[in-house]
Parts: C-alpha cells; structure tokens; sequence
C-alpha cells in the first residue's frame, strides 16, 4: 500500500500519538465502516437467506421454526410454489423492458443531440428525465386510474378517437402493461445516460466520417457506437441489475395478477414470505434468485465489461 | 461531463436544403409526440388533484376547470399522511448523509491507494446492488425483530443506506479519479496532513459529484415501498407506504388519492430539475465523465 510520503515530528503526548495515528493508518479509517456496513448488508443476507431455505421457518406454525428441513422448502417452491412460472415471468418482462428501453433511449438521445436550438434541447432533456421522479407506487396509482375502463382517460381516448377499442390492460394484456408502464418509468435513466455519451463523441471523428461521405446509419455504426461502447455496457447492466430488483410498480399495479400473470420471482417471494409467512421458502427461491443474478452480473462484468470500461 | 452542452459546430448551420429542413420535422415530431407520453399522465394526475371531488373521474374529462386546493387541504388535515411525509424526508436525507459520511472516504482510498484484489472489491461492493431487496428482506426482518430494529427510524435509516452505499462508492471512486494527484502534493508540500488534503482539497473539488450523488441516492431511497411495507407498522411508515394503502381503502377519493401521488412526486421532480446536469455523471458510474 503507497501512501503519500508523510513526515510527522516525533512528540510524546497523547494527543498528538492519536493524530500521528489517525493520519498514518488514513485509508484503513476511511475503508473500515465501509466494509463493515458491506459485510452486514452482503454475507449475512446472503448466509442468513442459505440457513432460512434449509429449515422450516413459518411463523404460522412457531413450534417447528428452525428444524432442518433439507431440501424441501426448494422441492415445494419449484413443484407447487408456482416458481418456475415466476422465473420465466420475469425474464420475459426483463428482457422486454430492457430492449424496450435501452432503443428507445438511444433514439431519443440521437434525436435530441441533433436538436440545433439550445432552449429545444433542454426543452426535451428535462421533460425526459422527469418520469423519473415518479415512484413507482406513485405511477401505479396514476396508471390505475387511467388505464381503469370505465373511468380511465386512455380507454376513453382510445375509444373515442381511434377505430379500435382499448382492450382492459390490466387483466387482457398484464404482462405486457406492467413492461410498457415500466418503460415509460426507465427510459429516462437510459435516455440522459446515453445523451451525455453521444455528446461526448468527438466531434473531429464525426467530422472524418462525414468527410468520407459515410451515410449515417454507418455513422452510427462504425463510429459512434464503438466511442459509445463503455456507456452502453453500463447504461444496460445498471438497469438490468435494477429491473431484477423491480417489486413496488407490480406489486401495486397488479399484486402478481390477475391469477399469476404478473407474479415476478420478488412478488412471489413477498407473497411466501409477507402473505404465507413461510420466510423458509421464500428464502429457497430468494437463495436460487440471488445466485443467478449474482453469477450473471459477474459473467457480463468480468467476461465482457472490465476491458476498457473500468481501466 | 461538461461536455453534456456542448454548443453545436458552426459548420453544422451550412445550407439548409429542403431534405434537412424534412429531417428537422421528422424529428421534432418524434421528440414532441415522447414529449406527450412523459408529460400527460404528469399532467392528468396533478389536474385530478385541483379538481373537486365531483369533477375528479367524469368523463368525457372536464378539460377546463376551476382549480382547487381542496384535495390538498383534506390531505394534509390526515395527520398520518404528514407523519408519513416527515417521516419519509427525515429518513431519506438521515440515510443520504450517512451514506455519504461511509462511502465518500472508502471511495477516495479506492481511488487514490493500491488496495489488495481493487476490482474484487469492486465488484464486491456492485453485488449488494445485485441482491434483490426481497431476497434480504426478511433476513433483516427477522434481525430487526430480535434488535429491536423493526418499525423504528434507525433500522429504515440504515436500509436505505443499503440500497445507496455501493451507488455512493461507485460514482464518487470515478470522481476522484478525475482529480488530479497533483492537488494532493501541492498541499502536502504546503505542509497540510492526508486528512487536511481530503478534507481541504480534495472534498471541495469533488462537490459537483457529492452532490448528484446525494440526489440520486435520495430518489432511490424515496421511491422505495418494499422495505417499508415489511419493516415498519406504525412509527416509521413512508410516504409511498401511504400511498399505496390509499389504494386498498375500499371507496377511493380519488381528489385525494391524486394529491396524494403529486406531493410523492413532487419534492424529488424539483430536485430532479435542479440538479439535472449532473444528474448523468452520477448515474452512469462515471463512465460518462472521464471523457
């Protein structure tokens, strides 16, 4: 470990001993209750989560909480627990969520940087990002009222102004309205990511392949998208980390429903752990949730995203 | 990040042939009919909120209509709804604070000293931001119970520093690293201890970072609903908690339930609007910035 170089005097007294101390030993101070408050929040989940999935733990049943059950909590959750329809859920509605805004932001950020009047660009730039100070039990409330088909706004305008009649969103096309109303939460995130990065592109490199009279789509794919690479390989890892995690949005627009429609891997867990309160196997799915998404995340960061992207 | 503005090259003004003038069109028409899908549902649920009770869900909608606060007054008259607020805007700034005071210094020894396996720890820290919170959930939940913790202030403070703590590290590790070292030495040699440097120095230079950082960290930890709906009962309830119980009330006022989404929503858009160019430095872990 370099630290800079340091002369402090050498003085008895205590105060000073605690000062040279303070500032020899400086990087371990400042780590320390980093690491501490990341141990607590990463290994003991993580292990207590392990231990949970191994015992019977209901708290509707408080005389046989903590006798080991071995695999039987995951036997349950995956024969008659309804987790695999849960897992497959949720990679559907990762995977369309995400492709729908990772495009559509990178669309409206190639949009924007084109804007030439200033006032115009930030026009859009704030309008874009603010659905993302919507909370997501906020948003799903807004839309419940206006997707509701007898009072909603979006059936009625659907209806009256269009030649189609809006189908019921919430119980004919679920999975597909909690994606859409996700996108127009997320977006955002992508959109002011990927407009900062495009605005970062040189513009000599622009310039070089105008000259060459590339046409844009070439434009884009052979100059700005390599420039952008790094951005793009956050941008879509941070948010598929964060959709993985997406709970409040479903489970206030639609709990999981109607039947299991909606019921993503952390409803499911929710409903075993909060409604059936068998916390052991909600740990069983949690346990098997938390290590795919764990091991995914780490293919695509050591596999993939460290060249160039962090050093 | 300074970047983000950019003023356009002149030579982009040259001649403007009817092709470009089309393209102009194209994409003003695409940028406003966004425009439209972001802003609508902003506007219909804050004008739900001045409409009286009457007016509140009449279709075909009452597109012109006399203003009112009533649904605001009949809010803030339900003294769980206030607490909830208060409660929430004390939690969330508590845990920002915190986790700023934890994670700002791990970020700058990351940053600055050769610590052992750097990009396991790295990594490490990112993972915390993998583990679903409904995966930790009920293992806090059980702890919190035997702690003490559940339904207090202290234990959400310290959830939420959870949710933040990795985010905090990540974005601040790449602000530092944009500073040059050669701050540092020139205190140093003005005699000032590595404390003195931090604190003097580096910190002052590093504000533009803490402080999108803080922002973000408050939006994640304000919108968030899991944690308050298995941790807290009564004391430590959030205001998205009271939002999402208006839902469950059999008879909706929907008046409130409207004024009750735009004072949520409200207090993060303002902060959202004023911080918003530096809001994507911070979001995108830096990697934006070291252009």
């Amino acid at each position: 470990m370099s630290t800079p170089t340091q002369t402090t005097p050498p003085n008895g007294s205590g105060l000073s001993r605690f000062r040279e101390l303070w500032n020899d030993y400086l990087p371990y101070w400042f780590m320390t209750p980093m690491v501490i408050v990341m141990l607590l929040i990463t290994i003991f989940p993580g292990a207590y989560d392990l231990y949970l999935s191994l015992v019977k733990y209901n708290l509707a049943n408080p005389a046989t909480i903590g006798q080991f059950n071995g695999l039987t909590n995951f036997e349950t959750a995956f024969t008659s627990g309804g987790a695999v329809n849960s897992f497959t859920l949720t990679i559907l509605f990762v995977a369309g969520a995400l492709a729908l805004e990772t495009s559509i932001g990178f669309v409206l950020a190639a949009l924007v940087t084109g804007v030439r009047s200033s006032w115009m660009r930030t026009f859009y730039r704030i309008a874009f990002i603010l659905p993302m100070a919507v909370a997501p039990v906020s948003l799903a409330t807004i839309t419940r009222i206006m997707l509701n088909t007898e009072i909603g706004v979006i059936p009625y305008l659907i209806g009256d102004f269009t030649p189609f009649t809006a189908p019921s969103f919430l119980s004919d096309v679920p999975l597909l309205t909690i994606i859409l109303v996700d996108t127009w939460n997320w977006t955002p995130f992508m959109f002011i990511i990927f407009y900062a990065g495009m605005s970062s592109v040189p513009e000599t490199l622009l310039e070089a392949s105008r000259v060459d009279g590339a046409p844009l789509w070439r434009r884009y794919l052979h100059v700005i998208i390599p420039y952008m690479k790094p951005v793009l390989f956050v941008a879509i890892l941070i948010r598929l980390i964060d959709l993985f995690r997406t709970f409040g949005l479903v489970f206030t627009l639609t709990h999981g429903g109607p039947g299991t429609a909606t019921e993503l891997v952390s409803i499911n867990i929710f409903q075993t752990g909060f409604t059936f309160v068998d916390l052991g196997g909600a740990a069983a799915v949690a346990v098997v949730y938390l290590v795919g998404i764990v091991a995914l995340c780490n293919v695509l960061i050591i596999k993939i995203g460290f060249e160039g992207v962090w050093d | 990040m300074a970047s983000v503005d950019a003023p356009r090259k002149p030579e982009r003004r040259l001649s403007k042939t009817g092709r470009e003038r089309l393209v102009s069109v194209g994409r003003h028409a695409v940028l406003l009919i966004w425009s439209f899908v972001v802003l609508f549902p902003l506007y219909w649920i804050v004008s739900m909120s001045l409409k009286p009770p009457s007016e509140a869900i009449t279709l075909p909608p009452d597109w012109i209509f006399l203003p009112t606060v009533y649904n605001y007054i009949q809010l803030f008259q339900q003294s769980s709804f206030i607490m909830a607020f208060a409660n929430s805007v004390f939690m969330v700034s508590a845990s920002v604070i915190l986790v700023l005071i934890i994670g700002v210094p791990a970020a700058y020894v990351l940053s600055r000293w050769k610590v052992p396996k750097q990009r396991d720890v790295l990594v490490w820290i990112l993972s915390s931001r993998m583990l679903p919170p409904v995966a930790v959930v009920f293992p806090f939940f059980v702890i919190f119970r035997r702690l003490n913790l559940f339904d207090t202030r202290i234990g959400m403070i310290f959830m939420y520093v959870t949710i933040n703590l990795s985010l905090v590290v990540w974005v601040m590790k790449a602000f530092f690293d944009g500073i040059p070292e050669t701050l540092e030495e020139a205190a140093h040699v003005d005699g000032a201890t590595q404390f003195q440097a931090f604190w003097k120095i580096i910190l002052p230079a590093a504000k533009p970072g803490i402080f999108s950082v803080a922002i973000i960290s408050f939006i994640f930890a304000w919108i968030e609903l899991l944690f308050s709906l298995v941790l807290t009962n009564d004391t430590a309830v959030t205001v998205t908690m009271q939002v999402y119980q208006f839902i469950g009330v059999r008879q909706i006022e929907w008046g409130m339930l409207a004024a009750a989404t735009t004072a949520t929503i409200l207090p993060v858009l303002l902060l959202i609007i004023a911080v918003n160019k530096y809001l994507a430095a911070g979001l995108s872990f830096g990697v934006v910035i070291k252009e």
